[in-house]
């Protein structure tokens, strides 16, 4: 059964939903609202901050045009514009031919090099976000390191699951059950803490 | 009842990681089964919570104004003109310069107006007040419908609720303040409806609510609860 939708859900559906009807004003408040997290994303998954605001742009041009037909049944507006980000990102991925160049070791809040046209978030931050990423980052942390590790690989390096196979030397249904426990393990453990 | 290798595939799905016709084949495996649907949907929030996880930055400044360009432009493109220079070529950038006067005398009355509205609210109560119409969501009925009148000066508002039947018994309505400077809801009390569904009740919040992004109404135990805990029955921005 799915869950009841938070405020924060129900606010950014409406806000979607204004965006569909070519409000700029609510457009502009959904930028403010997750330009932080999707820009992390695409730079941590880049490595390039010119590419990564490149990507943004797109991603933010596609939420615009296609506000009309966000589901809100099939996802949050939160993981639909993260999946809209995944998807340019790998676009890009491809297109320059090689893989994301991030360290798996991600979990840690390490300051990055890359961030040179970027601000790195601080007191702009609001502590609701901070508390719901230290949250994520102390479950995701807290899975078993072979589970963490594969699902690491395959949200941020975007492997595939043969891939990854292959990189850890693992049978492919051992490599396959793991995504599988610990994406169910982060989202059950998300909802209850 | 979901079997291991279908929930093997949701995650894969989830992830993005199924091949082409693989990803067919699941999808119209979800069409026909609501319970595979519903687990791929918390996947689905499970890996985008993963993108939170990434090192905290936020893009520059400019890319906003980039963004917010690109989308002004979209909104405002025309049909491009044919390439052939015509003979009065001239024309379009006498007319564009005529707008463009006309652009600044407008903005220069933008200003004067922008002046005298804030003149206008200061004097008028009714202009200090924002209004907000809150929209039902599951599982509220879909014709019920509330609107709060919130004054922030005064820090009260008054809410009207229609088509909103009675909770059951032990339970009650609370009315929260979604402010951007609280972590949380602010409550704004408990609101009872009458047996019609209706309710008309002035209401203040326990705390100062400056920057309110939106009212909602929860489902909370009977005489409300400090921090909002059941669902969201009504909630609307203004």
């Amino acid at each position: 059964m799915a869950e009841t939708p938070t405020t924060q859900q129900m606010l950014d559906q409406e806000m979607i939903a204004r965006i569909g009807r070519r409000d700029q004003s609510a457009f502009s408040a959904i930028y403010d609202r997750l330009s932080g997290p999707l820009y992390s994303l695409a730079m941590k998954m880049l490595g390039d901050p010119a590419e990564a605001q490149d990507a943004l742009q797109d991603v933010f041009l596609q939420i615009w045009s296609r506000a009309g037909s966000y589901d809100p049944d099939q996802s949050s507006v939160f993981s639909w514009t993260v999946l809209l980000t995944r998807s340019r990102v790998i676009d890009r991925l491809r297109a320059r031919g090689r893989r994301s160049r991030v360290v798996v070791a991600s979990t840690e809040e390490t300051p990055t090099a890359a961030a040179d046209a970027s601000t790195v978030e601080s007191a702009a931050d609001t502590a609701e976000k901070n508390d719901e990423a230290a949250r994520v980052r102390y479950v995701l942390t807290n899975l078993p390191s072979e589970q963490r590790e594969a699902i690491e690989m395959a949200f941020f390096e975007h492997l595939s699951h043969h891939e990854i196979a292959a990189r850890l030397g693992q049978p492919l249904g051992t490599v396959k059950a793991r995504i599988r426990r610990g994406l169910l393990k982060l989202r059950q453990r998300l909802s209850t803490l | 009842m979901i079997s291991e290798e279908q929930q093997d595939q949701a995650a894969l799905y989830a992830l993005g990681l199924l091949d082409s016709d693989e990803d067919a084949a699941f999808e119209s495996e979800l069409r026909a089964n609501a319970e595979l649907r519903d687990l791929v949907r918390e996947l689905r929030e499970a890996a985008g919570d993963l993108a939170l996880t990434a090192p905290s930055l936020l893009p520059p400044a400019s890319l906003k104004e980039r963004v917010m360009g690109e989308i002004a432009m979209e909104t405002t493109r025309v049909v491009p003109m044919a390439t052939r220079r015509a003979p009065f070529s001239w024309v379009p950038w006498a007319i564009a310069a005529a707008l463009a006067v006309f652009c600044g005398l407008l903005a220069l009355d933008r200003v004067r107006l922008q002046r005298q509205l804030a003149d206008i609210r200061a004097a008028d109560p009714l202009m200090q007040t924002t209004f907000y119409t809150l929209a039902p969501s599951a599982p509220a009925p879909a014709d019920a419908k509330a609107t709060v009148a919130w004054q922030p000066g005064r820090q009260s508002g008054v809410i009207r609720i229609s088509n909103l039947p009675a909770p059951q018994s032990g339970k009650d309505y609370q009315l929260w303040a979604v402010d951007a400077e609280h972590k949380d809801p602010i409550s704004a009390g408990v609101v009872r409806v009458d047996k019609s569904g209706v309710a008309q009740v002035r209401f203040k919040p326990v705390e100062k609510a400056e920057h309110v992004k939106a009212f909602a109404i929860s489902l909370e135990r009977e005489g409300g609860v400090p921090k909002k805990k059941g669902p969201i029955l009504l909630v609307g921005t203004a």
